[in-house]
């Protein structure tokens, strides 16, 4: 790779080369495609159950690069990820109901407390256990998450407990709303808020990307690589890791408040419990730590998964209802999940985005020689 | 005025670790502009002196003064931030990050951009430009792409220096800056450790075992023992004071 040109550096070289394949990046391509593809969804498939999963695989895709910021790039392992989601829900779901009748500043008002609440929680958080060994900062992080899934159980004056907080949304939000047709397609309060979603998520998203590739991120990075060398060279690595600490925990409680503009109801076990936090935690394994971009794949797979496979077992059982054995397997659709999830785990070690990203990386290296 | 001030001073400086005193009252004062060398045999206390002075450890006794400056109670990312920068004698560097980001961290430390998360990391080229300029220096510019777990040792001390003078500290603490190296490449890093002490802008504390070789180079050589200073002075007179012909030349001929 001896470089002809004496003026210019390899270092130079790459940089303009890099310039220059900016708009023509494949991986550029692959996201407008993904936000075209987004955005024409409810015209391109008329089935309310897809427009529902897109939602949910946009908020939690957000949610889990989220948790990739702590875990896959700063080595902050927690387990309070779901309670901040959970805090968010709450936010806009009690504003709500608690004021009586939903009305347009409620929703600011609901990501601001959002915000504020997360701030707080994870500042605490931070300077109380962050200073710990690794494996006391995890049971103390779960310890705080249970707290407050309890809380959301007992304190029923609240939130009114188990049953959960259903609420309608203001204006041209709520369900109830419809202004015509537009392309053939009814524009109403689903299909507005479905909008709301996709921008929201489409912009906290490029905020992760952004602060992973910011002179912030990398040190984040070099904390993961080697703490005390990232001291030595003058970092204060407390202060990074609670910058990732309370960034996490905003993006995490904003698609809590998401979640509940989507879904309208908001309860302990659908945005509280310890299964969501196990699901943001199988998702990022699967897609891939330290990519963002696997968190995409990760929440996509699983929500799909979840949506769909159960529904295709279940089909087979209609259409052979004389193979005892499939049916019973059929039964036992949570047991594939699992035999799929081991063998991601086995097959690609690094995630689906980290495992294509490497092999990517292979050939690169080959054609250079 | 501040010529008479010594660069760094350390005042009956002492740790202990548990009955072991590994540092023993030492007071030690480096000149602006003046490269000292720190010899002694194996487990003298050299490392721990610089972990002292550096920052990495506390003192359970003494003081230590950079610029008349009382230092003692600072950590170490804030003595970095005065200008002391140190090599390790383990080699210590960023393993999965390449040898360009290694230097390129470090340069951004300086540069006080760091909190910055709104801009990508590669709108500042100036920063990569100086990285490779500084792996240039250190004869390290063939594998700047290459991650720096994959270097052999030599290259990761190589980096080393590289990473210390992109944090462009005004006090280079050098703790064997060559071991592991070739025999091939001792010659070319201690050259470079000339180059930087004949430009006239640093002070170097090194610890290095080649005497001959330091003889030449050094304004002053300190001799440590057992965690004390037996002798610190010219090197002419530190080869021929008896003690540390006993101490280190003789008894610790293996060092040489
Ligand atoms: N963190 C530590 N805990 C306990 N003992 C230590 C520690 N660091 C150094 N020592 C002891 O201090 C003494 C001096 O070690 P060191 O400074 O590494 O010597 P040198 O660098 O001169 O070979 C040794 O006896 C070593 O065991
Ligand atoms: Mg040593």
């Amino acid at each position: 790779m001896a470089d002809q040109h004496p003026p210019q550096t390899p270092v130079q070289a790459q940089r303009a080369q890099e310039a220059a394949g900016r708009y023509t990046r494949a991986g550029l391509w692959l996201q407008v495609i993904l936000l075209v593809l987004l955005a024409l969804e409810p015209w391109l498939v008329s089935s309310f159950r897809v427009m529902d999963v897109a939602a949910k695989v946009m908020i939690f895709a957000v949610l889990v690069a989220s948790y990739d910021l702590l875990l896959g790039y700063t080595g902050i392992f927690s387990l309070a990820h779901a309670m901040f989601f959970g805090l968010g829900a709450y936010s806009l779901a009690l504003i709500i109901h608690h004021a009586g009748a939903p009305l347009w500043y409620h929703l600011p008002l609901a990501a601001l407390l959002a915000t504020g609440l997360a701030v707080l929680v994870s500042l605490v958080v931070a300077f109380f256990s962050l200073r710990l060994k690794a494996l006391f900062f995890v049971v103390m992080t779960l310890a705080l998450a249970q707290f407050a899934d309890i809380l959301s159980i007992q304190w029923h004056s609240l939130t009114r407990g188990e049953d959960g907080v259903s609420f309608k949304l203001p204006g041209l939000l709520d369900v109830g709303w419809s202004g015509g047709k537009l392309w053939g397609l009814t524009v109403n309060g689903r299909l507005l808020t479905y909008y709301i979603v996709l921008a929201a998520a489409a912009l906290l998203f490029v905020g992760l990307v952004r602060f992973v590739r910011s002179p912030a991120g990398r040190v984040l990075k070099s904390i993961r690589d080697n703490e005390q060398r990232a001291t030595a060279l003058g970092y204060k690595t407390f202060n990074y890791q609670i910058l990732a600490n309370v960034f996490g925990a905003v993006v995490a409680s904003l698609c809590g408040v998401l979640y509940a503009l989507w879904v309208r109801f908001v309860g302990p076990e659908s945005v509280m419990s310890t299964a969501i936090m196990l699901n943001i935690l199988l998702m990022l394994i699967i897609g891939g730590m330290g990519t963002l971009y696997g968190s995409i794949v990760g929440a996509a797979f699983i929500l799909v998964a979840e949506s769909w496979l159960a529904d295709g077992l279940r089909a087979v059982k209609v259409f052979l209802p004389d193979l005892m054995v499939l049916q019973r397997l059929a039964d036992r659709w949570i047991l594939y999940f699992g035999v799929l999830f081991v063998l991601v785990v086995i097959f690609f070690p690094k995630g689906l985005v980290g495992s294509a990203r490497e092999i990517a990386a292979r050939r690169r290296a080959r054609v250079r020689e | 005025m501040a010529a008479a001030e010594p660069l760094i001073r350390s005042q009956e400086l002492t740790v202990r670790f548990g009955g072991n005193v590994a540092v023993n009252r030492v007071s030690l004062a480096v000149e602006p502009y003046t490269l000292k060398s720190i010899i002694g045999p194996n487990g003298a206390g050299k490392t721990t002196l610089f972990n002292l002075l550096s920052g990495q450890y506390r003192p359970t006794g003494g003081r230590i003064f950079f610029k008349g400056r009382d230092i003692t109670g600072l950590n170490a990312a804030a003595r970095t931030h005065l200008g002391i920068g140190r090599s390790f004698q383990l080699t210590n560097i960023f393993p999965n990050l390449t040898v360009l980001e290694n230097v390129r961290l470090a340069l951004q430390s300086r540069a006080g951009i760091s909190y910055i998360f709104w801009r990508n990391f590669r709108a500042y080229p100036e920063l990569e430009d100086r990285a490779y300029e500084l792996l240039q220096r250190v004869l390290l510019e063939g594998r700047w792409d290459a991650v720096a777990s994959t270097l052999t040792h030599g290259e990761q001390r190589k980096l080393e220096i590289a990473i210390l003078l992109a944090l462009d500290p005004e006090l280079l603490l050098l703790d064997e800056p060559t071991a592991g190296m070739s025999l091939e490449e001792v010659p070319a890093i201690l050259e470079l450790i000339r180059d930087i002490k004949d430009a006239g802008q640093r002070t170097i504390l090194l610890v290095e075992h080649k005497f001959d070789m330091i003889m030449s180079l050094s304004d002053s050589i300190a001799v440590l023992k057992e965690g004390r200073l037996i002798c610190d002075d010219a090197p002419e007179v530190v080869s021929c004071n008896p003690e540390v012909l006993e101490a280190y030349l003789g008894g610790g001929a293996k060092d040489a």
